[in-house]
């Protein structure tokens, strides 16, 4: 095999009051030709600067320190802009993780690929070229899909007209940034084969960038495990996914949901919360033009137990997020009964709702947004209980107590959200939930934007609060390992109908609905199941 | 606090701005003592070109003192420009938090009634408001507000519109509270910084406005201000500069002034953006 490329020792610095002196420190590693070396990290682990450094991508405040990066025998560090730019796109190509905002939303489609291929002196070819690249991504009806602009394109069409550029001129190596991060599972797949079945045909080298094992475990030839810009441990990938070495590895894969169930006491049948047909639909348009009506929930239907989890599961615009917010009327449906404790909730008038707040309570997505930023802790968590008439002084104490349950310092009361960290954002978040004492737990996606391991503990702190309040909840995830992991019962949702519900083992062990089926294909890395790590270091 | 006044001190020009207007305002504050008695008196001769008769500025056509005008009209600019700015203020947040909060029906009402202001010309509106209601002081103030408050409501509108599908909000909303609590809790101090903006600009223009209304002679006859003594000076322009000229500089600075303040404000409010403009240029 022929060496693709190389970093040697390579030190990219951060600028000055950057929580470390350098984004990447004394990084080295190596791709051949036809292989997928796969670089994992959390967030801010260096992954994306070590990419950026290869394609001379890198922003101005960050400066490459020391190291050499050789690509087919030439140092990169050291060439002029221009001889850069004639390799970059023709010999090394990139794919970068948001396909919504990566196209050029005023330009056709196929003038875009064709672009790609003018700026290195082949625009003649690209009236061959550009319907046989769409087609060799797989897209159908090319020739149409050309003369489209990207918006009436899906996300996971988009990414394959990226790939399609990126590959237009048949470069040696692609260097692909969590390509598929922001796709949902199904199409995540599909991409991940893609462009499994385009290195063979080539013989390509790729360099593949993720925070996710699994992927890892789907695609990658070698792994090199990154930690606060430094790699930690490589090796081949049945190596690193079965038999991990260094601790941080160990920590991270024995932090992948593992997705087996718990041993579990049994429901008994004792009603919290029914759904009964429950419908929304959003319409727009009118006055002028005809009417858009999507269904967001159609004629919902399921129970929920005391004690009980339930997961929702589906891919994103499913109408899981809309029947959670329906419940706690963020939403309101226009038909269907939703009976908490066999009270009917939906024609109840705001003031009406007002002694179920303190019963159903909800936990939030995205840590960065749930939290009022000029609100410090401490009144964050108060307030609920102090606007239901809970004196001051018992919210504080309550408060406090909240606090040490999610593990965090007492101290923490009067800072103010943007001193804290993803994963310590979504136990706040929790804690504002648990300070109206709820008896039903709304979690809408609680830990999809938080990295792994901190995922891990999120998920593990979730588990021990429900047992240890006897919670009732709703969990409404993506992540079918995670739904898994935490839910007695799934429900699954496509096109705001739940297509199949039931016990957790029953569903993803003999799933009934096609639609089921192709969720439990696509989990990636299915077929890597990780090792039992019994120390963490 | 202190990385606010660190960013904003970065925007050199802003720096000039808040202290012109600082010295605007102390010339506001001391008019009394620095030239007591009333800016109505004749105190030297006619026609007394700068620096002649013991008049810094010159005297006006009647003997008054320009510099005690000046002086005397930064009072009633800087105090119309504050009032009108906000009462435009009360109005136009009242009326965008309702629209971008409630939405639906009454964001219709509301953004149709302030696109019935926003297409009449404002100046026209406010000449003749001033008009009707006779010109005082508080009918001047009045008529600025009342075709200043517009872009504030589209303003507050669209921040209120994106806030409140914020997790944060939906949180706050799930724990029970009222809408008023809300509202003023939660979704308003995070709109506060482009409010914040918007209103030291409209504190200029509402200076300009009121200028410009005193010039055509609507001005408050009892109260001396920087449009009048421009407008009475306009038809010896050409036989005694000064009355019109010092009265045009001292709009022109404090103008100048909140607009660059404005800048100087938005870009500590939004260190990001700020940065990425220097960074551009």
């Amino acid at each position: 095999m022929t060496r693709l490329l190389t970093v040697e020792n390579l030190t990219v610095g951060l600028p000055r009051g950057a929580d470390r002196p350098n984004a990447v420190e004394e990084l080295s590693l190596h791709l051949d030709a036809g292989e997928i070396l796969c670089v994992v990290g959390e967030s801010g682990s260096g992954k994306s600067i070590t990419a950026n450094t290869v394609m001379g991508l890198l922003p101005k405040g960050l400066p490459v320190r020391s190291g050499r990066i050789t690509f087919e025998g030439d140092s990169l560090l050291d060439l002029s802009a221009e001889a850069l730019r004639e390799r970059r796109g023709s010999r090394m190509a990139m794919v970068f993780q948001e396909p919504m905002t990566a196209l050029n939303p005023l330009m056709r489609v196929g003038d875009q690929i064709a672009e790609a291929l003018a700026v290195h002196g082949k625009g003649s070819e690209a009236k061959a070229r550009v319907p046989e690249l769409l087609s060799a991504v797989n897209l159908p009806d090319p020739a149409a899909i050309a003369r489209m602009h990207p918006f009436r394109l899906s996300g996971g069409q988009r990414q394959r007209v990226m790939i399609a550029m990126a590959l237009a001129l048949e470069p040696a190596l692609l260097i692909a940034d969590e390509p598929t991060t922001a796709l949902d599972v199904t199409t995540q797949m599909q991409i991940l084969r893609l462009i499994r079945e385009i290195q063979e045909r080539k013989g390509m080298g790729v360099m593949f960038i993720t925070h996710d094992f699994g992927v890892v475990a789907e695609i990658a030839d070698r792994v090199a495990v990154m930690q606060h810009g430094r790699i930690v441990e490589q090796g081949t990938a049945a190596e690193i996914l079965n038999a991990p070495q260094h601790p941080y590895t160990r920590a991270l894969i024995a932090a992948v949901p593992h997705g087996a169930a718990p041993e579990r006491q049994a429901i008994l049948p004792a009603p919290v919360l029914e759904m009964k047909g429950v419908t929304k639909t959003y319409q727009r348009g009118g006055w002028f033009g005809a009417r858009a009506v999507v269904k967001a929930v159609h004629a919902a239907d399921f129970t929920l137990n005391k004690g009980e989890t339930l997961g929702l599961v589906g891919e994103s615009g499913s109408g899981k997020s809309t029947l959670a917010r329906c419940v706690v009327r963020l939403v309101e449906p226009e038909r269907g009964e939703i009976l908490f404790h066999g009270a009917d909730l939906r024609p109840l008038s705001r003031q009406g709702w007002l002694p179920y707040r303190k019963r159903i309570q909800m936990v939030f997505q995205d840590p960065y947004a749930s939290l009022n930023p000029r609100r410090s802790v401490g009144r964050a968590i108060t307030e609920g209980p102090v606007t239901h008439g809970v004196p001051p002084a018992e919210a504080r104490a309550r408060a406090l107590e909240l606090l040490r349950l999610v593990r965090l310092d007492e101290s923490a009361m009067e800072r103010f959200p943007h001193e804290f960290s993803g994963g310590q954002r979504q136990r706040i978040g929790l804690a504002r939930a648990l300070a109206m004492q709820p008896e039903l737990l709304i979690a809408d996606e609680p830990v999809s934007a938080l990295d792994v391991s901190v995922q891990a503990q999120v998920l593990d702190l979730l588990a021990e609060i429900r047992q240890r309040l006897g919670l009732t909840m709703l969990f409404i995830t993506h992540d079918l390992r995670v739904a898994a992991q935490i839910c007695d019962r799934i429900a699954v949702m496509q096109h705001g109908a739940i297509v199949e519900q039931g016990p957790t083992a029953e569903v993803f062990g003999a799933p009934k609905h096609p639609y089921t089926r192709a969720l439990l294909d696509s989990i990636p890395g299915r077929g890597w199941t990780p090792p039992v790590l019994t120390e963490s270091a | 606090m202190n990385s606010f006044w660190r960013n904003f001190a970065r925007n050199h020009g802003a720096v000039v701005g808040l202290v012109i207007l600082l010295l605007v305002i102390a010339l506001a504050i001391l008019a009394p003592v620095l030239y007591p008695g009333s800016p109505w008196d004749m105190v030297a001769a006619p026609f007394a070109p700068p620096g002649e008769m013991g008049m810094l500025l010159g005297s006006d056509s009647l003997g008054r003192d320009v510099a005690a005008g000046i002086a005397h009209g930064a009072r009633v600019s800087l105090l119309v420009g504050a009032v009108s700015t906000v009462a435009a203020l009360a109005i136009g947040v009242t009326l965008g938090a309702v629209a971008g909060y409630l939405g639906g029906m009454a964001d219709e009402v509301v953004m149709r009634f302030t696109e019935f202001f926003q297409t009449i010309p404002s100046f026209v509106l406010a000449i003749l408001l001033v008009a009707i209601f006779t010109p005082t002081i508080q009918s001047i103030v009045l008529a600025i507000a009342v075709v200043s408050w517009p872009p504030v409501a589209r303003v507050v509108r669209a921040e209120f519109l994106s806030l409140r599908s914020r997790e944060f909000v939906q949180a706050a909303e799930v724990l029970g509270k009222s809408r008023l609590a809300i509202v003023l809790g939660d979704i308003l101090p995070n709109a506060l910084s482009p409010i914040v903006v918007l209103s030291s600009l409209m504190v200029a223009t509402a200076i300009l406005l009121e200028s410009a209304l005193s010039f055509l002679g609507l001005g408050d006859p009892n109260m001396m201000s920087w449009g009048f003594l421009i407008g009475s000076g306009r038809s010896v322009i050409r036989i005694a500069w000064w009355m019109s000229v010092f009265p045009g500089i001292a709009i022109f600075l404090t103008v100048l002034s909140l607009n660059l303040v404005g800048e100087g404000l938005s870009d500590a409010l939004n260190p990001r953006l700020a940065r990425n403009r220097g960074g551009a240029a």
